[in-house]
């Protein structure tokens, strides 16, 4: 077995070791090198100056806690941590699967190697990911204060004592499958069981503590105090200690404590370890099925085709009829309208509309307003600003979604321009249908809100209607420029980068697009300044709006034409090879 | 039909096709074929428009497929070794679009045939995503032969196709020839070129080494008459020395 381990050690040393090398070999190329730069920039100013106090570098935020607070953010912590476990529980369905590459599959499986080396180097290999994320929390939890070398620990413990649960319970549950309890069966007993130790906590409170008034959930204090008061006495007490062990460590103040915190989190960390290399479960098969979707996934990722990513796609039906004569942009357009519907699921809609209803609520909340109304004025704003915002980022069916098809686009008969306009209508379309929804409803608020007068309301709502669908097309035009200009920068190539060098270049991507798009406003805001004083002072300020808003439109309408001629030169020169080999 | 003339292809230094010329008449099959790296996939590309050429002209129908790329590539279609397709149109609906695209007013009898004849007519409503490989080399095909093009492409038209599509595959290129279309094939399957191709022509890094009629090059390459198949004829063609590797070794005794 020594044997073994050195070997499968070998394997995992080499692989990263050579992952680093061409990972530092490509920085010859400016690209990476520029976004290495920026990236190493971003992680210095963000995270890693808080690590050089003394240095020079400026000092964390170094939070007081007192011990209660301390004892809070325990019970907090060790809270997080019996959910996620108890999810962990009820919620997968899947027989256990350590997750390896197809390579280490068709390498390790058929090797002379026990099941239980193979678990160690999973175990082993789980730890790099694991190192990693303690790095980055660490590097996020150190900028409030406290002793790095405690965070950083405390972290790998509560990291690694999770991973081994996380193991073991996938173990219990293929054990529990393969003696026939079925995964319904298995949720209804932990269900059952999480209802029963709440339901015995809630009867304890009730019975052993004086019962929260209105004027206390009122107040922050009283409701932390009282949940404390709940969670370290009675049946909370046994529920949570173990979980309490394990974080522990994480809040201690200073190394004595530390110290001490550590003896019984390690023998959390021992017992679960020998709970996971003891367990003798056939993992194969499934690790087998897992490697290959595995491999599909990051095949399709690679290739640009997130969608590949999403299981059960069903076929949708198109939103009108294509015939087949005229334009044939109109092809581009019907194809993606398709895709949208693919991409965009009822239940996402839904969740953007629960998200919409929550922020309006808080932030009608905070101007003291609780109107229904004024509610959903703050959603229809919020939901008009996310949408120039985050519409160009999610609505994706366009030339960063088919790139990965470029040749078979560039076999069309059809002019660049063509095939740019085709590809970029169908997301500019269904974002400009939200927006008109969203000012409609919107329009009809403004009667039901006590703002004055309503003609301005109305006006600056129709100013709006003409300006964001071409606005929309800008927008969407900026990310396909630069996809078709920087194809190996967007994750659309084989090799799309990751790394510190990545973060950089999305960085620099995301100053740029600002850039560019100010700088395409510059004339359309000019327009929009001069026809709207011209008429302001004559017509007055609702006449005003939506005549500089249409000459603005006009405006931005002679920019997004150029745009899109523009575009379809790029297409025209891309070279698809350099596309496929970043 | 299709015309070639000094076709070269640089990246940067790296000459990835050098001065290519050749013909190809309607109704000809001509075999592309030549060593990994020969420079096969971008001579398609370019004869596809699909890249720009760094030289030279090429002519679909008589139009310059970079002068006038929309009346060349109305009568051409390319088949990748990979069946591209979009994963979330439906079988029906790739024809629906590439009709559009193409402006093919009578699709519907010609797509519904098309389906008959590769027998994927059942999978109508089905996502790629549902298709196994072959049936998506099927989709691709009708979607490539919608149009009725006169000039087709394949590159590796073979791959992960049983032997039943192996066999309708090449009945189906014979029957496009017959019917007056131009054909080129880049594949390492030399059988393939061998029994369906009319005309051959050997790259070897981006130079043509090889270009006739499979009787021609069969006669320049034989010692004796008779002696070389196009396997011989390919080594001898694309080896440094102008010989074959050694035989291989004969069958194990059954």
């Amino acid at each position: 077995m020594p044997t073994m381990i050195a070997a499968l050690i070998y394997l995992q040393y080499h692989s990263v070791r050579n992952r680093l090398v061409s990972r530092f070999k490509r920085l010859k190329q400016p690209k990476y090198l520029v976004g290495a730069i920026v990236g190493g920039l971003y992680f210095y100013f963000y995270f890693f100056r808080y690590l050089f106090h003394g240095f020079g570098g400026p000092p964390a935020a170094n939070l007081v806690v007192s011990p209660e607070h301390r004892q809070l953010f325990e019970l907090g912590g060790a809270l997080l941590l019996f959910i996620i476990v108890l999810l962990a529980w009820m919620i997968p369905h899947e027989r256990a699967a350590l997750t390896f590459t197809e390579a280490e599959v068709a390498f390790l499986f058929p090797a002379p190697i026990t099941r239980r080396t193979l678990i160690h180097f999973k175990l082993l290999r789980s730890q790099l990911r694991i190192f990693f994320s303690v790095l980055l929390l660490t590097l996020f939890s150190r900028r409030f204060g406290g002793n790095v070398w405690i965070h950083a620990f405390g972290w790998w413990l509560i990291l690694s004592t999770l991973n081994l649960h996380l193991l073991g319970s996938s173990f219990v549950r293929t054990l529990m499958l393969d003696r026939g309890i079925s995964n319904r069966l298995r949720r209804l007993l932990v269900f059952g069981l999480a209802l029963a130790v709440a339901g015995a906590v809630w009867v304890w409170a009730k019975r052993t503590l004086p019962a929260l008034g209105p004027a206390d959930t009122a107040n922050l204090n009283a409701t932390l105090d009282y949940a404390q008061r709940v969670l370290t006495a009675g049946p909370a007490l046994y529920l949570l200690y173990p979980f309490r062990l394990v974080v522990r460590p994480f809040f201690a103040p200073d190394a004595a404590a530390f110290f001490a915190a550590l003896p019984p989190v390690l023998l959390i960390f021992l017992l679960h370890y020998l709970w996971v290399i003891y367990s003798d479960v056939a993992f194969e098969e499934a690790s087998l099925e897992a490697s290959q979707k595995l491999a599909a996934r990051v095949a399709a990722v690679r290739a640009g085709n997130w969608r590949g990513v999403k299981k059960n796609q069903k076929a949708r039906r198109p939103w009108f009829r294509l015939s087949a004569t005229g334009p044939p942009a109109t092809a581009l357009f019907w194809k993606n309208l398709i895709g949208v519907g693919q991409v965009f699921s009822v239940r996402l809609w839904i969740i953007i509309a629960v998200v919409m209803v929550i922020f309006g609520f808080v932030l009608a909340g905070q101007a003291q307003n609780h109107g229904i109304s004024m509610v959903a004025a703050f959603c229809v704003a919020f939901a008009l600003g996310y949408s120039l915002l985050l519409g160009p980022q999610l609505l994706r069916l366009d030339f960063r979604n088919d790139l990965p098809l470029a040749d078979i686009l560039k076999t069309f008969p059809m002019r660049g321009w063509q095939i740019a306009l085709g590809e970029i209508l169908a997301p500019v379309a269904v974002l400009a249908a939200f927006q008109w929804l969203l000012l409609l409803f919107g329009a009809g608020l403004v009667f039901c809100l006590p703002v004055k007068p309503e003609a301005l309301f109305l006006a600056i709502a129709c100013g709006a209607a003409f300006l964001l669908p071409v606005l929309d097309v800008l927008l969407m035009l900026i990310p396909n420029a630069a996809v078709l200009l920087f194809p190996s920068w967007i994750q659309t190539g084989r090799d799309s980068p990751r790394g510190v060098e990545a973060t950089g270049q999305r960085l620099i991507f995301a100053l740029g697009q600002m850039l560019v798009l100010l700088l395409a406003l510059l004339p359309a805001a000019a327009a929009f300044t001069g026809i709207f004083f011209l008429f302001y002072f004559t017509l007055g300020p609702s006449v005003a709006v939506p005549v500089a808003s249409l000459a603005a439109t006009l405006v931005l309408a002679a920019e997004a034409g150029f745009g899109v001629m523009l575009l379809g030169k790029l297409f025209e020169r891309f070279d698809v090879t350099e596309g496929q080999t970043s | 039909m299709v015309q070639v003339e000094g076709l070269t292809k640089l990246y940067g230094e790296f000459v990835a096709v050098n001065e290519l010329s050749f013909v190809v008449q309607p109704g000809e099959v001509m075999g592309l074929i030549g060593p990994n790296g020969a420079g096969k996939t971008t001579t398609l590309r370019c004869l596809a428009g699909i890249i720009p050429s760094t030289h030279g002209t090429v002519r679909v129908g008589g139009h310059d497929i970079l002068r006038d790329p929309i009346a060349a590539k109305k009568q051409l279609a390319f088949f990748t070794d990979e069946p591209r397709l979009f994963d979330y149109l439906t079988v029906w609906q790739h024809l629906n679009f590439v009709a559009r695209i193409y402006q093919v007013a009578d699709y519907e009898k010609t797509g519904r045939e098309l389906l008959e004849e590769l027998e994927i007519a059942n999978k109508r409503d089905a996502l790629p995503g549902e298709l196994s490989r072959g049936m998506k080399q099927k989709l691709a095909i009708a979607c490539g032969l919608l149009h009725s093009p006169k000039v087709i492409y394949f590159d590796e038209p073979l791959t992960g196709l049983d032997p039943l599509g192996i066999r309708r595959m090449k009945d189906s290129i014979l029957k496009r020839a017959h019917a007056g279309a131009a054909i080129i094939i880049s594949s390492h399957l030399l059988h393939l070129v061998q029994e369906i191709c009319s005309r051959l022509l050997i790259l070897k890094n981006g130079l043509k080494v090889v270009d006739g009629t499979l009787e021609a090059v069969t006669r320049k390459f034989s010692e004796q008459p008779g002696d070389a198949n196009l396997e011989e004829i390919f080594f001898r063609a694309t080896s440094d020395t102008g010989t074959s590797p050694p035989a291989v070794p004969p069958p194990l005794p059954h």
